[in-house]
């Protein structure tokens, strides 16, 4: 083919920023396998000690508690989010789908912080649940939702909603509406459609979403933190605490090394899992 | 490869460099995609202000040809000259064409006038002078007064239009067209293609053209190039194409055609008898010069060369009509025939009186025109 | 559409549903708003009296002010630096084959993958380990990398979707491949560069848990002045900045849409 007159130039800055970020994250391989010198913010000697004390029953539940709250929000979101993103690819008048399409983008870019403080107003004791339930006479007590994983589920669903809808319509969007079309010509009736068609060749957008929800609710540490207040305790707090209140900066690193093993972990089990759905996504 | 050789292959290359030896010259030209040999050993000259076809069914190569002449892709072997130079290695944009695309490729950002000035402010020409000639060929297209359009509010005609001005705009050596008429509707593309033979023929522009479409290539051009599995199959001008097609590949693709089972009775030097039920024809023998006599032979016939007559046993051959098709124009007639290699003649003749005169499912007489067909083994 | 009284019944149960679930999406807004407004320190519903007191409090606040200019000037630049960079490597990616191609888009869409902490722990590493001090640099440099998929993902669909004979056309008119890329190329690719653009700035700007990593007090964000504000303080000052962010935000999006079509950059279209 032709020349690439400017591959140079175009690939450069890219190595550029590939390398530094390959060096922040050989950086944290490196300070997971140095000892933790408490009082000092060097490191000491090679060790695998953190990698063996990752292995102590408070940190292990750290680490299976965080599975399952990646779990249940990713499946919560995915069952949430699919009417929705059914409905923004669906719908036929331009001005539902730009109102559905704000509504579900804007809380993407709202950040984790904003997001959780309101859910902290909806669901602290005092807050707008408890008060409406309070003053119907529903309750005599507040129910109990912030600092439970309940609460820090529902919270970490709406975070993942917008990404989840977002990659479940891109996969609904691609499928063409004659399969639809030819299964109801053959006498199917919309659930059968729905169940037989339209589900399985949206498989691919759900892989992706699920596996993307999983990921950033991993990544997720505003929510537990406010919300679990210290009693739900995902991986991200614990990091965070190791680091910058006892400054162990090693044991911290070995914990981000772990996650990141853990995640790929999963999230290839999830591709496997999922390559054979993949085979029959639309052409 | 021997020295000598080498150096004769030599001297050849610089006779074919001489410019009045063709204004686009391909030379043994391959091209492959892979595993996929796209072109095959390819070699045509195209002459000064000739208009060049290149038809095929999709897949033949004649866009990978059209491309390698654009400079979009280069050849694995061969050599393409345009204007007697070497072009192999040199880049699309200093080749001096001019091409238009299937779908136009109208730059969406810029007006008319914009659109067709840009190869003019390339080639850094002043602006007095760039204005003058975007209202000159304007004229040429008829769009004056279109300057301040954007492409997207013209019909698809008058897109086609300013393509074919920018593309002309520049003086191009050579003007390339990939498919243009495709996008078009039956009756708009019927006007366009004569107007952009007559503009074509004003300017006397080497032009290349790509189609699939062989009424298209039948009407337009000067000689067709006939293209399939990355090999030119036939080239000449359209009559030697559809009267004369050199094998049976070209007989069905240009035109339809109808094939008659017959045996070879003999060769007449350039003739050949072949016969046909009762009856007895003389065609070229040009494909059937090596057979054997009596040998079985396909008659390729065209449907308006064959006849409908009262069913006597002096006819070549007789059927049953299967249907008959009004086309306005013309009546195309189906007869289900024992002599047809293929499943049913198709028999095409001027008026709707046949329609009335053999109705369906009565048995007709069928006799070829003198001197009509092409014979092949 | 034909349709029968059970196909009615089940469209009107999915409507239903899909309003449901907005509900639970705009919920938060909604209560973060009435709280804003609330005149009382402590959270009531509904509020005994309204004012827009906090409001004027949160503007006033020293360490939001700070925070905002520090996220404007981290935002400014990791956005165009992603920009440059996403949109360059995104034409190579589409264009070109060189080797470790593969690779590096590997390495450069990971951070979609990788939790934020980890990323931003690695720069405080690295960062340390260099003897850099956190100043913006390291902020900047780590905002580039989580927000460059995004970039590149949008500027790479764009391409895609660009018909690439407007750019054949041009060179056989005869223009060189440089300026095929400046008259042709990019302006063609302004509404891609523009929304890639605006969510690599509007994802940098929110950014929190790296940036609580990698901040410092000089160069804290306005995520993390609020993640602070919410640990320390209970009053509605931080409703009623979530308000103007909220507005704020969604006036984006509201004008990403208009003028950009999100349906178009993200890709969901129905094709049919």
């Amino acid at each position: 083919m032709n020349p690439q007159p400017f591959l140079r130039a175009f690939t450069a800055p890219a190595w550029l920023c590939a390398f530094s970020f390959l060096a922040a994250m050989v950086a944290v391989l490196q300070f997971s396998l140095r000892a933790y010198v408490p009082g000092s913010l060097d490191p000491g000697g090679f060790t695998f000690a953190n990698f063996i004390d990752l292995l102590k029953p408070l940190y292990a539940r750290v680490f299976f508690d965080t599975v399952v709250i990646c779990f249940l929000t990713a499946v919560s979101t995915l069952i949430v989010g699919y009417p929705l993103a059914y409905a923004l690819v669906r719908t036929q008048s331009a001005a539902i789908k730009s109102i559905l399409l704000v509504i579900v983008v804007t809380p993407l870019f709202l950040g984790e912080v904003v997001r959780t403080y309101s859910w902290i107003i909806v669901l602290g004791n005092n807050g707008f649940i408890n008060s409406i339930l309070l003053n119907l006479g529903i309750i005599r007590q507040p129910v109990q939702f912030m600092f439970t994983t309940f609460g820090v589920v529902v919270a970490l669903v709406h975070v993942t909603m917008p990404v989840m809808v977002i990659m479940l319509a891109a996969g609904l969007s691609h499928i063409d509406r004659d399969y639809q079309r030819a299964a109801e010509s053959l006498g199917a009736g919309p659930i059968r459609v729905f169940l037989t068609v339209t589900l399985p060749l949206s498989m691919p957008g759900v892989v992706a979403g699920v596996t993307t929800a999983f990921a950033w609710t991993f990544s997720a540490f505003a929510t537990p933190q406010l919300i679990g207040g210290g009693r739900v305790n995902m991986i991200s707090n614990l990091v965070y605490q190791l680091g910058f209140a006892s400054f162990n900066f090693p044991f911290a690193a070995s914990l981000c090394v772990a996650g990141l093993a853990l995640t790929i972990v999963v999230l290839s089990g999830l591709r496997l899992a999922s390559r054979r759905l993949e085979n029959i996504g639309p052409h | 490869m021997n020295k000598a050789a080498d150096i004769g292959a030599k001297a050849q290359q610089e006779t074919a460099a001489v410019p009045d030896e063709g204004a686009v010259r391909f030379s043994n030209v391959t091209k492959r995609f892979d595993a996929v040999t796209a072109l095959d050993n390819v070699s045509m000259s195209i002459k000064p202000g000739e208009f060049m076809t290149l038809l095929g069914p999709s897949g033949c190569g004649k866009t990978t040809l059209l491309n390698l002449a654009a400079g979009f892709l280069s050849p694995d072997g061969g050599e393409i000259r345009i204007a007697g130079e070497r072009m192999n290695d040199v880049p699309t944009y200093k080749r001096e064409i001019g091409m238009m695309f299937q779908n136009y490729a109208l730059f969406p950002h810029m007006s008319v006038a914009g659109n067709v000035a840009y190869g003019l402010k390339v080639r850094g020409i002043a602006k007095p002078e760039r204005d003058r000639r975007v209202q000159e060929v304007l004229a040429l297209v008829r769009l004056t007064g279109f300057e301040d359009r954007t492409p997207r509010q013209l019909s698809g005609g008058q897109q086609q239009r300013v393509a074919l001005a920018r593309a002309l705009v520049i003086n191009p050596t050579v003007l390339l067209l990939d498919e243009p008429f495709s996008a078009l509707d039956k009756n708009l593309r019927a006007s366009m293609q004569v107007e952009l033979r007559e503009i074509q023929r004003k300017l006397n522009v080497t032009t290349i053209f790509v189609t699939h479409d062989q009424g298209e290539a039948l009407s337009l051009s000067d000689r067709v190039a006939v293209m399939s599995e990355g090999k030119v199959r036939q080239l000449g001008t359209p009559q030697e194409i559809y009267r004369q097609p050199c094998d049976r590949f070209v007989a069905s693709f240009v035109g339809d055609t109808n094939v008659l089972r017959g045996r070879l009775e003999g060769i007449e030097g350039a003739l050949a008898v072949i016969s046909v039920g009762v009856i007895k024809v003389k065609v070229p023998s040009g494909a059937v010069m090596d057979v054997a006599a009596s040998a079985p032979i396909d008659l390729f016939v065209r449907p308006e060369h064959l006849v409908m007559t009262e069913a006597t046993p002096s006819c070549a051959t007789s059927g049953t009509i299967a249907a008959h098709v009004y086309q306005g124009g013309h009546v195309d007639t189906y007869i289900e025939c024992k002599d047809s290699s293929r499943d049913r003649l198709l028999v095409r003749s001027a008026g709707h009186e046949t329609m009335a005169r053999w109705p369906t499912g009565s048995t007709v007489g069928i006799s070829i025109v003198a001197g009509e067909g092409v014979a092949f083994v | 559409m034909p349709c029968s009284a059970y196909q009615r019944l089940l469209g009107f149960a999915g409507k239903f549903a899909v309003v449901l679930i907005l509900g639970f999406l705009i919920l938060p807004a909604v209560v973060v708003t009435i709280a804003a407004f609330n005149d009382k320190a402590i959270l009531s519903f509904p509020p005994q009296a309204w004012s827009w007191r906090w409001f004027a409090k949160a503007i006033a606040y020293q360490d939001f002010r700070d925070g905002f200019r520090n996220g404007l000037v981290v935002t400014a630049w990791s956005s165009s630096l992603a920009l440059v960079i996403g949109a360059m490597f995104a034409f190579a990616l589409h264009r070109y084959t060189f080797r470790f191609k593969k690779v590096l888009e590997a390495i450069l869409v990971s951070p979609l993958v990788i939790p934020h902490f980890t990323v931003g722990l690695g720069f405080l590493i690295l960062a340390a380990q260099i003897g850099w001090n956190r100043g913006f640099a390291v902020v900047i440099a780590c905002h580039v990398v989580l927000v460059l998929p995004f970039v590149l993902r949008s500027v790479y669909v764009s391409l895609r979707n660009l018909d690439q004979s407007y750019e054949r056309a041009a060179a056989s008119l005869g223009a060189s491949p440089l300026r095929v890329l400046l008259t042709i190329t990019l302006p063609l690719l302004v509404p891609g560069l523009v929304s890639g653009w605006l969510f690599a700035a509007m994802l940098s700007f929110n950014e929190f848990t790296a940036s609580l990593f990698v901040t410092s007090q000089r160069t804290q964000t306005l995520p993390v002045a609020m993640y602070n504000y919410v640990r320390e303080f209970a009053d509605p000052s931080m409703a009623a900045l979530s308000v103007m962010y909220i507005v704020a935000t969604a006036a984006l999006i509201v004008f990403a849409n208009a003028f950009l079509g999100l349906g178009k950059v993200l890709n969901i279209e129905q094709s049919r």
